[in-house]
């Protein structure tokens, strides 16, 4: 199971990459392999505000649907379209292209309550 | 940590057992009670998934009422299927993430406690490649359709022991047309006793998911935890 060592993540297995004020958001290789093959997302809209924990989007395989949670509160600022006619991507690069979308976070303090790779692979049942 | 077990005599509505669920799931989230899993039937009842289309209902919502059979809209992921009695629903609570067995993914394992329950009555169940559930050579045996919600687990799977098959001649079953669709009374051509299939499932379910069970049939012999989050009557 890959976890980037460069990222944050969450116990509800979302990945966070921060730069300059934005945080790009994901779900991780874990999260993907539990769902299986993806066949739909429902983003949240662009410009909408979320706080931390709320729910922001939906990914969903044949049988399965599972909520994806705002890791830290801020602006929608950009979704990943492409997801739209290609939810595969997550399964094929959930830690890259197939990132869900991106926030401006309105408190960058809220990023310590997110944990390192290690932290998240001691709650990943394959450890 | 033991996790716990809850079996149902009596079916019961749709909407009583979904609030339940949400209830359940409420708690689990925020780690007020442990893994649990229900064990019921349903009054007879069609569900169309969050994704589910409502093409695949043969008759009119009205006509349904008239049959005696509810129509829900609910959050699952998978498409149309009837839940009526003599037709087991299992609905796991679980954190998952938790066990090594959640890493050989949720929806196998769904699928490995009907096959392995089926196999239990000699019946070679399999899976199909792109069409989720457990199968038979002669049909669709159980269905499945859940949402993680926290990454606890609500809705599941169910399994079809001696229920009347005709509620699912007013859908097409998962969108998938011309599959059939049979029961395990239908399959082997006798009577077999519903409480047994129940016990094997929940036996299984424990062995694949890794959940040891406190079973418990009664509602005076739950928890105190359990009790108050008002459980529909047994």
């Amino acid at each position: 199971m890959s976890v980037p060592s460069e990222l944050l993540y969450t116990k509800t297995h979302e990945w966070v990459s921060f730069s300059s004020g934005e945080a790009t958001v994901g779900i991780t290789d874990f999260a993907q392999s539990q769902l299986s093959d993806l066949t739909f997302v429902e983003l949240p809209q662009s410009g909408i505000s979320l706080s931390s924990g709320d729910e922001a989007a939906v990914v969903e395989s044949v049988k399965a649907a599972a909520d994806v949670y705002a890791p830290v509160s801020g602006e929608i600022i950009e979704v990943n379209n492409s997801l739209e006619d290609n939810p595969e991507i997550i399964n094929n690069d959930a830690f890259g292209d197939g990132w869900l979308f991106k926030i401006k976070v309105n408190d960058e303090s809220e990023l310590n309550q997110l944990i390192n790779a290690d932290s998240y692979i001691e709650i990943c049942p394959e450890h | 940590m033991q996790s716990s077990a809850i079996i149902f005599k009596n079916p019961i509505k749709y909407q009583d057992a979904l609030d339940f669920q949400y209830r359940l799931l409420e708690a689990r989230q925020n780690d007020k009670i442990s893994d649990c899993v229900l064990l019921l039937q349903h009054k007879p009842v069609v569900t169309i998934g969050n994704r589910g289309r409502e093409n695949f209902l043969l008759k009119k919502i009205d006509e349904y009422k008239q049959i005696g059979i509810d129509v829900h809209k609910v959050e699952r992921g998978g498409d149309v299927t009837f839940h009526g009695p003599g037709q087991w629903v299992l609905y796991p609570i679980l954190h998952l993430g938790k066990k090594i067995a959640d890493s050989h993914g949720y929806l196998y394992n769904l699928e490995e406690i009907a096959i392995r329950t089926l196999n239990n009555y000699s019946v070679k169940g399999f899976r199909r490649e792109g069409k989720s559930g457990a199968w038979t050579d002669r049909g669709k045996i159980a269905a499945i359709g859940f949402r993680l919600k926290k990454w606890v687990s609500f809705h599941g799977m169910s399994f079809n022991v001696m229920n009347e098959l005709d509620g699912f001649k007013t859908i097409i079953p998962c969108g998938l047309e011309g599959e059939n669709i049979t029961s395990l009374e239908n399959y082997l051509g006798n009577k077999i006793n519903m409480n047994d299939v129940g016990l094997q499932l929940l036996k299984n379910f424990s062995e694949i998911c890794e959940r040891d069970l406190n079973i418990y049939s009664e509602i005076d012999l739950l928890p105190d935890s359990l009790k108050g989050l008002n459980p529909p009557r047994f």
